[in-house]
Formats: C-alpha cells, structure tokens, sequence
C-alpha cells in the first residue's frame, strides 16, 4: 500500500507527529510525508492512501498551513470520489465548544468532495494525559489494518 | 575541524529554539549551539506560557527533539553578556544569533507607577511559575487592578480567579498554590485605555473566563448587540451574562480608561483615570501592569539595533542577527516565532562564513556549572517524577537546586 501522511499544522506539534508517524510507518511501507499547504488537492488519487494529522487552533478554526488547502479545495471543486482517507485530530478540551473543531472541518471538506473516510477521526486531547506523538501509532495501525483490503489487488 | 558553520543561538525559548530546528532542518550539517543564562531551556514556554495552558507548552517536545534528533546542544547558565563577552562570543562562532526575547514589563509611565503594591505581569508570572531569579509574591489585597487589554493580562486573571481544583494538570507548584489560597480577593477589574472593540483579547481566552468556578464576569461599556460586533465583542457581552451561582469574586472589564496617576504614600491605595465622561478615582489595594514588554539592560539591545544592518530580515552586522521579540518588538505569538524561524535561518545561513580556526563552544569550557541537554534531562526527570498526582511536574525553583540535580551522579 503506497501511503501519505499529510499534516495541517499551526505551532508544529501536528508536524512533529506526523514526521513520528511517517518514522514508524516506513519500516513496512513507502511513505511520503506532505505539508497540507503544498498539497494540490487535484493531485489527490485513489492509488495513495493518506493518513492526516491535523490539529485545532483558536476559536475552533483550521491550523495555519491547513488553510490554503482548504480555500484550494473550495475553489477547485475536485471529484475525490476514489480518494481514501484516515485522520488523527488534535485539539484541547479546555475549549469544549470547538473540541477537535479543525480536524472535524477538514474531514467534512473533503468527504463533501466525494473522498472516502476510513476509520474513526481520532480526537486527541492536549488537557489529557497522553501524547499525541503516541496515540497516533495504535490509531494509525488499526486505520490501516481496515484499509488493507480496500487496497488489496 | 568543523566543516560546515558553528552557529550560536542566544536564547533557549521559542524564537530561539524554532530557528536552530529550521537551520538543522535546512542543513543537517550544522553545529547549532543553543546558549541560555538559566540552567534550564525553553523560557517562555516554562515561566510565560499559564500553568493551567499544557496545550501550548507540548511546543516543548518538538525542542526536545532538536536536542535529541536534530544535534543541536544546550548550554545552560551561561549569562551571555557577564560569564562570557558578546565580542568574545562572536570571535568563537562563525555566526551568533540573539533571540533573548524581552521580558521586562512596561511601565505606565505616570506618577506612582513605582509605589509598592504596583507589579508587572511579567514579574508576577515569573514569581507564580517559580522562575529561580523572582521576586516574592506579592499581597494583592481585596481589590487588585489589572491595567492591559491583552491575553496576557486575561491569563493573569484567570490564574489569580481559579480555585484549587480547576489546576488539576497543570504544574503549578505547592508555594504559589497556597499563595493563591491564601488570597483574599473579593473583585478584580481590568481597565483597558481603548474602546472594547480595539481590545487585543482573543474571544477564546475570553470565553475561557464565562467557565471559571468561583467567578462572576461583570462587563460594562460594550453599547447594544449587533450583528458586526467583533468576536471578542460577542465573547465579552457571552462571559458578561453568564451568572455564576456561588460567585465568590466578582471580575469586572471597564474600557476607554486611561490611567493618570497611581495614588497612595507607601503604597496602592486608587488609581486615578482619564476618561470620556472626566476624571475618575478607583480605590486599589494593587495594581497589575500587563501593557507589553521592553529590553531587560544585559545586552546592548538599543545600540546593536540601531547599528543593524538590515533590521527587518534580523541582520544586526557581519556575523550577527537577531530573531524573536529581541529584533523584531514584543509581538507576535509563539506560531509566530516558527513561521518566522524558516527565512531567518536562509538569511542566516547565505550570511555566515565558515572559518575552520573558531573555537565554538570550547570557550565555555573554562565555565564552572554549565548545564548541557543531559543535565536538563535529569532535572526534567526529577521534576516529573517529583510531580503529586494532579500536577504533570515540580518544578525545582532555586538556581542551586537545578543546578544541583543536573550535575551527572558520582560514580561510587
């Protein structure tokens, strides 16, 4: 399975993580690693699966270089009917009304598109005990573990 | 002998650490020395950032790894300035960047601001966050007043409000937790010398304030609802309804006040006010400046700038740049300091000249107690393990004590 770890990041933590993802992932796998800001959502295929790492920032709103992808996304209208996709949220449930509020609109943008989601959104929470850094191995594993058959040739 | 440049960083906090994370990023090669007066690394995010926001300090972790992945080195309590010259500094690395940051509050700049009982939010964090060279807590008294309209001004309320329970996670330490309980507040009023609408608040540390337990907000001067009213607008008007059963301390925003005078003989007894409907007197057992920070007088920060070459893209002269709040003015939030880190260490990197004969960080070896990365990691070791079960750490607070843990054990 080719895969694609895509992050949207404001402070550099969904980064982080999605470098760790990328770390762990390519013992098995050929994975690329991608800033959502210089991702051409029309170059977004069926043959990749892609793992998102997106975090929250402020009121709720997408991460910093989430947000060209998300105004290309609206412009381009692409049909990302075969496209694929799991995604690991980050937010802080100190500001409950916008839990994970970044993650979720990304997800909706680009299931709205036509694209696919695999798997629950992970929500991790940066008030909580755990780091995300770890969460997102277990996630990503059981992720692909559902995605495998949908990639089997 | 080093081939590629030995490159200095003055400063430990997140201007600091964001660029040697770029310039390794760019150029893996690199000798990245990251310099800070204090035993321990990261500043702002250890002794600014609220105790009760762990969100934002988990910036700490991406650092760690330039530490542990990337290569760069800690060198910890050495003053820049004192322990080792800026000139002698500069004649060691082929460049030397001074991201020291600006951490000396403001001052109001009227008659009395220099009355006991009149504090700087900076000063106070820093007392509250156990910062090894702070001053004592203060007594607030009944009724303090904070002059700011800034978020760091909201967390200094939203510290000063909570009760006990509500730092669960946080690594507030056991002094100033009792000095919190001890605290006998019974109102706190913000006074902002703008209209509501120019208020630098975010609406969500607004929000943030409408959950606190004990608390009941009280806003006045925000005029009727409207459809365009700004976000923080519309926050304020939300946390100013919202009625809090058992309040126990009343939190007031008052805006387009400007203070004239702080009043009292050998201490804060009223703020006086300039305000649109005349002078205004407003008795006051303390008062908290959050109105924005300026150079503390260690480096010649006035001179160096003035000298720059290029000040905007932080080139101070041949060999030496600025980053962070030190360059560019106190301004600017934490993501700010990483979008701006990738540019500064091109500029950097297309400005530095290798010469192989630099000595790099061997003058700091005649230093006594200079604290690497290995020894920050035993005092971060300690401090988590040392943490109670609310709390995620303790923090050790005298300069001695950090400096103790990280020295490596004796071999027996």
């Amino acid at each position: 399975m080719k895969i694609s770890v895509l992050f949207g990041t404001e402070t550099g933590t969904a980064e982080m993580v999605a470098e760790d993802l990328q770390r762990h992932l390519l013992v098995m796998n050929d994975v690329k690693l991608a800033n959502l800001e210089d991702v051409d959502p029309d170059e977004l295929n069926g043959d990749e699966f892609y793992l998102v790492v997106c975090s929250t920032f402020g009121d709720g709103e997408l991460p910093a270089t989430a947000q060209p992808f998300a105004a290309r996304l609206k412009k381009q209208q692409p049909d990302l009917s075969a496209v694929r996709f799991g995604i690991f949220g980050m937010g802080d449930s100190g500001y409950e009304a916008t839990f994970n509020f970044g993650p979720k609109t990304l997800a909706e943008m680009l299931t709205d598109a036509g694209a696919k989601q695999i798997g629950e959104r992970a929500m991790h929470d940066a008030s909580g005990r755990e780091r995300p850094e770890d969460e997102v191995i277990p996630w990503a594993e059981k992720v692909l573990a559902e995605a495998a058959p949908l990639f089997a040739d | 002998m080093p081939a590629s440049p030995q490159i200095a960083i003055v400063g430990a906090g997140p201007a600091g650490c964001f660029l040697a994370q770029a310039l390794l990023r760019t150029s893996p090669t690199l000798h990245v020395d990251v310099i800070d007066t204090l035993p321990v690394p990261y500043g702002l995010l250890r002794y600014g950032v609220a105790t009760d926001h762990q969100g934002t300090k988990a910036v700490a972790r991406q650092f760690a790894r330039v530490f542990e992945r990337q290569g760069a080195r800690f060198f910890g309590n050495v003053h820049i300035g004192r322990d080792v010259t800026l000139d002698a500094l500069r004649a060691s690395y082929d460049a030397v960047v001074l991201a020291t940051g600006l951490h000396q509050d403001r001052r109001l700049g009227v008659p009395g601001d220099d009355l006991p009982g009149v504090i700087g939010a900076g000063a106070l964090t820093r007392a509250l966050y156990e910062h090894p060279d702070a001053q004592a807590l203060p007594d607030l008294g009944t009724h303090p007043v904070v002059i700011g309209n800034g978020n760091v001004a909201i967390d200094v309320v939203r510290v000063l409000l909570k009760t006990q329970s509500e730092f669960d996670g946080s690594d507030l330490g056991a002094g100033p937790g009792r000095w919190l309980d001890d605290n006998r507040i019974d109102s706190l009023t913000v006074f902002g010398r703008s209209p509501a609408a120019s208020a630098k608040f975010d609406a969500v540390m607004i929000r943030e304030l409408g959950k606190l337990q004990n608390v009941s907000v009280r806003v006045s001067g925000l005029g009727d609802p409207a459809d365009d009213d700004a976000p923080v607008i519309a926050a304020l008007r939300e946390v100013g309804e919202s009625e809090s059963a058992a309040a126990g301390t009343t939190l007031e925003f008052c805006f387009s006040m400007q203070v004239a005078q702080i009043i009292g003989d050998d201490g804060v007894t009223a703020v006086r006010f300039h305000t649109p409907d005349g002078p205004l007197e407003w008795p006051a057992t303390s008062v908290i400046t959050a109105i924005g920070f300026e150079s503390n007088p260690d480096l010649p920060r006035s001179d160096l700038l003035r000298h720059a070459t290029d000040r905007e893209r932080g080139i101070l002269g041949p060999g030496l740049f600025g980053a962070g709040w030190f360059c560019h003015g106190p301004r600017g939030t934490i993501p700010d300091a990483r979008r701006g880190a990738a540019d500064m260490a091109a500029t950097v990197l297309e400005f530095t000249e290798v010469d192989p004969k630099k000595a790099g960080a061997r003058i700091f070896e005649s230093l006594p107690d200079v604290v690497s990365y290995d020894g920050w990691q035993r005092i971060d070791n300690a401090e988590v393990h040392a943490a109670p079960a609310t709390r995620v750490r303790q923090k050790l607070t005298h300069r001695r004590e950090l400096l103790s843990e990280a020295r490596p054990e004796e071999p027996s």
